[in-house]
């Protein structure tokens, strides 16, 4: 076996490891031997790897995992890991989104120089996706020189998910026409070569590649590729992945977006009932080498160009409808954060969509008795 | 086997030696040949595929010099003026030319004179003759009217009154000439005869600037020819250098042994003289040709020309010896992603001046030089205020605005109460607007039906996201129901 094979082979199982692991976390998120389990095989992967081992920490101004979870329980569902020793990485390593649960949950906040996932379990997410990904370019624009985003990807998804309209990309992120390049290819191999290509360049703020499903050619090389040149030219590279399954990839961090009802516009005279504000997004952690899966719901302030976290009592007070969990359908995010199963058995009655082969099930019972 | 073309009778238009030499004649019948000889063979004239021929033959001729003209159906021009030195002189080129065609299998017939008219009549009456400058006028004396280029029925009044040969229309009284048989003919007259000047005009534009290598070994192989093209750039840089000048466009020829000529183009988006750069454009761009480009036989001539050129500016290196100039980078960088995936694959949005959102961000072609399609701003006095409301545009927008179904509204001109799209029903849970965007009347066709206005809203459906639907056309305006459309998505 050449070297490369084995360092490949030692890889692959890393990988599997840490997928095992977020497996078990979802499932015996409750129990606290095998929490203990987990975390004496992370620790052991930090050895492998030759990170610095970390700290299983309760802390107790965290924020909260899920929102969505009524908190008072005594559960210790909120516990985050804080990595130990992070003054050997660069102060300006990681890019703090500002929301503070996120960031520590992410231990410091996500890499600057790495491939980051960005996942949306459904086409008509793009919104949330795409928000989501320009905020963070916004912050990368705000902290370093002006410098163009290249946004690269496929003629399929442009065409699914509607173009970047760089008319309304000014005023909610601050970033300039000119700063912008966009890149259509007509194929997969195309879009994923640019992008190696953008990836090594300094002279780009950041890369976008975004790509539509899970296709097989982006595969473990292909992003630890992506990765390897995002870490050697220092500059972040954003994946998205619009109604994609979640893959081993290389990339560290890979998070999972849907959409959050917005916040209602602030008048003089308070919150204005029924209006459309800031937008929000909830973000759950899909995948990362230290945290504990969560879900935080963030609001981006397009004015100062900040997220803002959002607690639970901060949910808009009358929703005029009940809010139904973003992904209900798909892969559902949040049953990595093991919240869901706090949800009744019976999913809310699908609105005009497929409905669940349970609900078919029960339609071909006779329904009326008598 | 001979081949045949319509004019109100099939006709033979061209017919080859074994033909000829059963006494078949062109312009004969058909129907005339079968008679007499029932066992021809023949073939429907294909004038497209003739022009297709003639014009790769052009292409090929681009070897001996770039002024390369097409003449009617079947000829060629070349002005090799200042070209014949590289071949060894008028005789050698010329023999060279008629080798080349024979091994091509082309039985060509050529002539060179100092006069395009002499050149064209040695061609097609006195094959393979060089005619030295001064002796067009006895050329041409013995040779038939039909030499002198002029039209059937100036040819055949002339032949009327006895004039058979271009020699009795030279000596003939210039005067009633020009009076009984028009200007026409004294002009093809005194072109041939070079009293007047000709100019042939060439099939491409000259290139300002090129290098080519001739090669005694043929190459095949994509490395070599990229390795020829940095050497041939290497000597282009020279000139570039002398002329101040960097390449905004080069063009690679690549001549096949058997004929075939290859032109490969890339475009830059900033001038470029340096080598390395240049191989590494080609290099994107061979990469993506690789399946076009069929060597074959191999290339015995590689040609690199500079079709644009545009001032190159000087960059000054620091001390280190370093530009640090970020737009070159990404100039290139997007110079060799256009060179891959072509023309377009680079996209800059531009902001255009137009209430409709869709026309509002122009998406160009990558180029260095960042530009507004407005025309510049008067200065008024308006000037310094921002406008106060900014309405608020998605971060997504469709090409194509998508029909959604909308089954109900709150009020007939209010926000729908929930819609169908792409086959999935979404609950409205909260909407603005309507904001309306009327058509641009300025730009439509007189006559051309009014397109309706769109009445915006921004919607939230039950799970968070934010859509951009519009009504197109009003309640009760027209017989036809207004339709809605999804236009973008929100973050």
């Amino acid at each position: 076996m050449t070297p490369l094979d084995s360092s490949d082979a030692l890889w692959n199982l890393l990988e599997h490891n840490r997928n095992n692991c977020e497996w078990k976390l979802t499932v015996m998120a409750t129990s606290a031997v095998a929490r203990e389990t987990v975390f004496a095989l992370r620790r052991q992967i930090a050895k492998i790897e030759g990170t610095l081992p970390e700290r299983l920490e309760a802390s107790a101004g965290a924020a909260p995992i899920d929102a969505n979870v009524p908190s008072g329980d005594a559960t210790p569902q909120n516990l985050t890991i804080v990595r130990h020793g992070l003054a050997v990485a660069p102060p300006d390593a990681f890019l703090r989104t500002g929301a503070e649960g996120l960031d520590t949950a992410l231990s410091g906040g996500l890499p600057k120089a790495a491939l980051s996932e960005i996942h949306g379990t459904a086409t008509r997410d793009a919104g949330a996706v795409t928000g989501f990904a320009l905020a963070l370019v916004s912050l990368i624009l705000k902290q370093g020189p002006r410098l163009p985003v290249l946004w690269i990807g496929t003629a399929e998804i442009f065409r699914e998910a509607g173009f970047p309209y760089a008319g309304g990309l000014h005023a909610l992120f601050g970033i300039e026409p000119e700063q912008l390049l966009f890149s259509e290819a007509p194929r997969l191999l195309d879009a994923l070569w640019t992008a190696e290509e953008a990836a090594r360049m300094t002279a780009l703020a950041a890369v976008i590649l975004e790509i539509r499903g899970s296709p097989q050619r982006l595969d473990l090389t292909a992003t630890r590729r992506l990765h390897a040149r995002a870490q050697n030219a220092g500059r972040p590279v954003f994946l998205l992945r619009q109604a994609g399954e979640p893959e081993p990839t290389a990339a560290p961090v890979r998070l999972v977006l849907s959409a959050a009802p917005s916040a209602a516009r602030e008048t003089i005279a308070g919150p204005l009932a029924g209006s459309i504000g800031r937008p929000a997004f909830t973000v759950s952690i899909g995948k990362s080498r230290t945290a504990l899966p969560g879900q935080f719901t963030l609001e981006w302030n397009p004015h100062e160009h900040v997220f803002k976290e959002r607690r639970i009592g901060e949910e808009r007070a009358k929703n005029p409808v009940p809010v139904v969990s973003a992904s209900r359908r798909g892969k559902d995010p949040a049953a990595a954060s093991g919240a869901v199963l706090a949800f009744p058995a019976v999913e809310p009655p699908a609105l005009g969509d497929q409905p669940s082969p349970r609900e078919r099930a029960a339609h071909r019972r006779p329904r009326r008795a008598g | 086997m001979i081949s045949h073309r319509q004019g109100n009778a099939q006709r033979i238009a061209a017919l080859d030696e074994r033909a000829e030499a059963l006494h078949l004649k062109r312009g004969m019948g058909i129907a005339d040949a079968r008679a007499m000889l029932p066992s021809i063979d023949v073939v429907e004239a294909d004038p497209e595929a003739d022009r297709r021929l003639l014009e790769s033959l052009a292409d090929w001729c681009d070897r001996y010099t770039p002024l390369v003209a097409l003449d009617a159906a079947d000829g060629l021009f070349l002005d090799v003026t200042g070209c014949t030195h590289l071949f060894g002189g008028e005789r050698s080129m010329l023999d060279d030319i008629l080798s080349r065609f024979f091994h091509q299998g082309f039985d060509v017939c050529a002539g060179l004179a100092a006069t395009p008219g002499a050149a064209w009549a040695a061609a097609r009456f006195a094959s393979d003759r060089i005619v030295p400058g001064g002796e067009e006028e006895a050329l041409l004396a013995p040779l038939p009217l039909a030499a002198l280029r002029i039209e059937p029925d100036v040819r055949a009044s002339l032949e009327s009154v006895g004039l058979r040969t271009a020699g009795a229309v030279m000596a003939a009284p210039r005067a009633p000439l020009a009076r009984r048989f028009g200007a026409s003919l004294l002009l093809r007259l005194d072109q041939a005869l070079g009293r007047l000047d000709e100019a042939v005009s060439p099939r491409l534009p000259v290139a300002p600037l090129s290098v080519e290598r001739h090669l005694a070994e043929p190459v095949m192989l994509t490395d070599d020819i990229e390795r020829l093209v940095r050497l041939l750039a290497t000597t282009l840089k020279a000139d570039l250098e002398r002329r101040g000048e960097g390449a905004r466009m080069l063009a690679l020829l690549l001549f096949r042994v058997d004929g075939a000529v290859s032109r490969i183009a890339v475009g830059t988006s900033r001038p470029l003289r340096e080598p390395l750069l240049i191989q590494k454009l080609f290099h994107e761009r061979l990469a993506a040709l690789e399946q076009d480009i069929d060597a074959g036989y191999g290339f015995d001539l590689v040609r690199l020309s500079v079709l644009s050129a545009a001032t190159f500016d000087m960059q000054q290196a620091d001390l280190a010896g370093e530009t640090s100039d970020d737009g070159a980078d990404i100039a290139l960088f997007a110079d060799r992603i256009r060179a891959r995936l072509g023309e377009s694959a680079v996209l800059k949005p531009v902001a255009v001046e137009s209430h409709l959102p869709e026309r509002a961000v122009a998406m160009l072609p990558f180029a260095e030089t960042p530009q507004r399609i407005s025309p510049p701003k008067k200065p008024d006095k308006m000037q310094g205020t921002k406008p106060v409301f900014r309405p608020e545009r998605p971060i997504r927008l469709f090409r194509s605005p998508e029909p959604i179904e909308v089954p109900a509204t709150e009020m007939p001109e209010g926000p729908p109460m929930n819609f169908r799209w792409r086959r999935a029903l979404h609950r409205v849970a909260r909407a603005e607007g309507p904001e309306r965007i009327a058509p641009e009347w300025w730009r439509e066709a007189p006559g051309q039906e009014e397109a309706p206005t769109r009445d915006y809203f921004r919607i939230e459906d039950s799970d968070g996201r934010r859509y951009w639907l519009y009504r197109q056309g009003l309640y009760g305006a027209s017989h036809a129901a207004p339709r809605w459309f999804m236009h973008g998505v929100f973050a």
